[in-house]
């Protein structure tokens, strides 16, 4: 994985001797409220319900044990000893202090990790598939080209105060997994008609209150052109983005006000100069970055121990059935570790558990960690001959949940426990429906289904693209439960439609759970996921099961 | 409209208009005027003078219906009252209101039509300041055509000005250059007042005026022989309001030093006629490619932020660099230090910051960023490791 060069050491320490004298300057008054805003934004310090917090990059979702130490070690120095991995691949802590914020970020520049651009009106924090470098179904590990545009986008001088905030996501694989039509640029890897590979450009999806699906704008970029497009798109809508109006400011907005013909005239325009400024030297820097996501040195093992465990231990295979992703090299496999225990909040690691998943990456996973926005980590090279001593490791820490892609993983934001803008409670909505589906033990009757828990329409929780989808807002100062159904976040996109009026916080778990007697009923047979059924029968026979009493009216 | 709020005081609702406006052409300024929230019921003052038929046409475009006050000093030329007939007419205008000086207080204090020989200002009061307060009552705000390059009192002249805490002045055209006013009433072929003919390139009161040389300033025919220079409609209690002193400091790799540019700012509309050398104020809105083929001639472009906030300029200095632009490239208006190096990188050669801000965020804090060459990853990406 990426190492910073001396370049990238020197830039984030001077970034942070630069933040420290501007939270100086603030207090001496150099700076005003207004002035300062940006400023912290762009180094990830949010000013949230309780006081600030920090949100920490981690670049395409790839960390190592030293790295994923550090964040314990800051979580406990700093924090309430624990963190909180959020659906775009950073970690967020909940409870700095202003001045003690300058020495977190001297603590991650040690280990070569910032929270630079993770907030603000500028590129953020660059999003890939977590299972990049690792995956079966991978064309080519998008890592590098995401180590590029991170690189690329720091400190980019033009745009450090765009309209908006600014989201890329990358993924090389088919296989969507990193939600890019739900990002303001999604890159999706394909090959072009001689093989290569290139990108399909998307452009102005995004989730939040107008939720829109990225509209692809180029269908093949040959990767060599990634920088000069991915500057022209953000250069055009710099000029063109609305500034009057911030529920209008996104490059999807932008995209619907001009029309994607003229958007794609002038990106296509500003490209065609553009990419006579970008003479070879990125790519020379793209072979650089590329030589240092070689895969690690896999081992040949016998996988005796493996297929032993499967035979005796229940528990184990239960694990391995859900929790297991196909890895390159069938002797491996991509491990995810749910942090989504029953009653653990989703996302949220304590110290301990970062720590001992540091040593166990080192142990069995060559020292590799992932994040995913699924909010779960990830070892994403581990042989599996040693699944069985990881999986004993994890058990003993809790961190043994077999529910990976099922009802209880679910992704939910802060909610209104945590942030400002939250208009109702999530992660009590999570705990719920997850101490339900353990009471039913139906979880893996259920299999495959993604429910996801937005605590406002600002959507953090992908409430859209949930199979289920949870929207809680607030009523007259109640808080209220608003169902969609049939959102998919992958290459299938789809945006989830509204099934009808919303539930009470008290009514939310009992209607879920309405949703999941009715697939059950309503399913051809186990192979058939929940959305394969939603997608053959539509939202009727939902709707129905969802709103029982109404059915009965209609029919009378 | 009915407003939700009562309005914020007037000189907060100027400061942020000027903020808002700064870059806005005479037309647009206008056009938001008439529709900004922050400004209440909106006048036209209007002498139907030499120049004015330009802001009466460029009203005249946006509503017809605004209330046009046009004093009548019952001492002006006949040729401008036909004129003013003629062009209210032309233009349609609408509400055309020919307001004269009080009937009782003429009488008491100007019965022979004589006080303008023996105190030219008590006359102007009564026939011109106190018609026209009575007049604005009720009116948030009101238009002039004032501008600039009319006279010491109005060099430093905003397009919106506070008169007293009371109502809000605008002056869409303070920005226009002589030539800007010409042009424009060739371009729209609008009527001349007779008089410009003959020799009077500012028309006031018959009395009061006489025609100035080509070689003097516009105004040099108003009261001739005194040093009264404005009539008292633009005076606020006694004293000219001129707009605050723009004084300001400019930011180079080598700290602060002060404006050596003392030349005129040309804006994009006056390009055509520009000579070498020249310097040219832009915004945001600025369409760059009506600036290709002037580029090699200008010797300065102000690229200006209506806020710090506002990341446009960055990417309009890149583009004039990209378009070949060899020369001083300033950046005006509202950055702050820590944009320096974002500045500098885009294109830049200096940071053009008000003495305000100066004075909060002094020399040292610029300065920290004169290093911005280092740990810069687009030369990094662009030009080699």
């Amino acid at each position: 994985m990426y190492e910073y060069d001396d370049f990238d050491a020197d830039f984030v320490r001077a970034r942070v001797a630069r933040f420290r004298a501007q939270v100086e300057r603030r207090l001496e008054g150099a700076l005003t409220e207004e002035e300062f805003r940006p400023l912290r934004l762009l180094n990830g310090l949010y000013l949230q319900l309780h006081g600030y917090m920090l949100r920490v990059a981690i670049p395409y979702g790839t960390l190592n044990g030293r790295q994923m130490r550090q964040l314990a070690m800051i979580a406990e120095r700093w924090d309430k000893g624990y963190g909180h991995f959020t659906t775009r691949q950073n970690v967020q802590f909940n409870w700095p202090r202003l001045s003690d914020v300058p020495d977190m970020l001297e603590a991650l520049a040690e280990v070569g990790m910032h929270a630079i651009q993770t907030s603000g009106n500028t590129i953020r924090n660059v999003t890939a598939d977590h299972f990049a470098g690792a995956a079966a179904d991978e064309i080519e590990d998008p890592r590098p080209h995401a180590e590029l545009l991170r690189q690329w986008s720091t400190d980019h001088p033009e745009f450090q105060f765009l309209p908006r905030k600014f989201k890329i996501a990358i993924t090389g694989s088919p296989h969507d997994r990193a939600v890019t039509r739900a990002n303001d640029i999604g890159l999706r890897m394909v090959r072009g008609p001689g093989g290569e590979s290139g990108f399909e450009v998307s452009v102005g999806g995004g989730l939040g209150r107008t939720p829109v699906a990225g509209r692809v704008i180029r269908p093949f970029l040959p990767a060599a052109d990634l920088l000069p497009y991915v500057e022209a798109i953000v250069s055009t809508y710099n000029m063109l983005g609305r500034r009057d109006n911030k529920y209008k400011a996104r490059i999807k907005i932008t995209l619907l006000e001009h029309g994607p013909e003229a958007l794609t005239a002038r990106i296509e325009e500003r490209f065609a100069q553009l990419r006579r400024e970008f003479r070879g030297t990125d790519r020379q820097m793209l072979a650089r970055i590329r030589r240092q996501f070689a895969p690690p040195p896999f081992e040949e093992k016998p996988l005796a121990p493996y297929e032993a465990a499967r035979a005796a231990d229940p528990v184990f295979r239960a694990w391995t059935d859900t929790n297991l992703t196909p890895h390159r090299r069938a002797d491996h496999a991509i491990v995810t570790v749910s942090l989504k225990a029953p009653g653990a909040t989703p996302g949220d690691a304590t110290s301990a558990q970062m720590r001992l998943l540091a040593d166990l990456a080192g142990k069995y996973g060559h020292d590799e960690l992932r994040i995913s926005h699924e909010q779960n980590i990830i070892l994403p090279h581990v042989h599996r001959a040693d699944l069985p001593a990881l999986h004993a490791a994890l058990r003993g820490a809790g961190l043994a949940t077999a529910n990976i892609g099922l009802a209880s993983d679910i992704i939910a934001c802060p909610g209104m426990d945590y942030c400002a803008l939250a208009t109702a409670r999530s992660i009590p909505v999570a705990r719920g429906i997850a101490a339900r589906i353990g009471e039913l033990k139906l979880e893996h009757e259920i299999g495959p289904l993604k429910i996801r828990i937005s605590g406002c329409i600002n959507a953090c929780g992908h409430h859209h693209v949930g199979h289920i989808g949870i929207l809680g807002l607030d009523r007259a100062g109640v808080e209220n439960y608003q169902i969609t159904l049939g959102g998919d976040g992958t290459e299938t996109f789809a945006i989830g439609k509204r099934a009808g009026p919303g539930f009470a916080h008290d009514e939310i778990v009992p209607a879920v759970e309405r949703l999941l007697r009715a697939y059950l009923q309503l399913r051809r047979d186990r192979r058939e996921t929940f959305i394969e059924t939603f997608r053959r029968l539509g939202g009727a026979p939902f709707r129905a099961a969802l709103y029982p009493s109404k059915d009965k009216a209609d029919a009378a | 409209m009915p407003l939700e709020a009562p309005l914020p005081p007037i000189r907060e609702r100027v400061a942020e208009l000027n903020r808002r406006y700064r870059h806005h052409s005479a037309a647009a300024v206008l056009e938001h005027a008439l529709n900004d929230p922050l400004v209440g019921p909106v006048a036209l003052v209007s002498s139907f003078g030499a120049e004015s038929v330009v802001l009466l046409h460029l009203v005249s475009t946006i509503d017809r219906s605004l209330p046009v006050i046009f004093l009548d000093t019952e001492m002006l030329f006949p040729e401008t009252l036909a004129y003013q007939r003629a062009v209210s007419e032309r233009l349609g205008l609408g509400d055309v209101r020919v307001i004269r000086p009080d009937r009782e207080a003429l009488f008491a204090r100007d019965p022979d039509a004589l006080l303008y020989r023996s105190d030219p200002d008590a006359c102007c009061a009564l026939r011109k300041s106190e018609p026209l307060a009575r007049a604005l009552e009720g009116f948030d705000a009101w238009i002039t055509g004032r501008k600039r390059f009319q006279g010491k009192a109005r060099a430093a002249l905003e397009l919106f000005e506070d008169e007293g805490g009371r109502r809000i002045k605008i002056n869409p055209l303070a920005h226009w250059s002589p030539r800007d006013v010409q042009d424009y009433i060739v371009n729209n072929r609008l009527p001349r007042h007779p008089l410009v003919g003959r020799g009077y390139p500012s028309i006031g009161c018959r009395v009061c005026t006489t025609p100035a040389g080509e070689s003097e300033p516009p105004r040099a025919g108003r009261w001739r022989g005194s040093d009264k220079e404005e009539c008292g409609i633009h005076f606020l209690g006694g004293r000219a309001v001129p707009g605050p002193a723009p004084k300001t400091v400019i930011v180079t790799d080598t700290g602060f030093a002060s404006d050596d540019w003392t030349g005129p700012w040309l804006t994009p509309e006056a390009l055509e006629r520009a000579g070498r050398g020249a310097a040219l104020d832009i915004g945001p809105e600025t369409d760059l490619g009506q600036l290709a083929g002037h580029l090699e001639a200008l010797a300065m472009i102000r690229v200006n932020f209506p806020a710090f906030s506002d990341g446009r300029g960055f990417t309009i200095a890149r583009q004039l660099r990209r378009m070949g632009y060899r020369g001083r490239l300033r950046a005006g208006g509202h950055l702050i230090a820590d944009q320096y190096a974002m500045a500098r990188r885009s294109g830049f050669d200096e940071v053009e910051i008000a003495a305000d801000l100066a004075e909060r965020q002094p020399q040292e804090h610029w300065l920290a960023r004169a290093d911005w060459q280092q740990g810069d990853y687009q030369s990094r990406l662009r030009e080699g490791f």
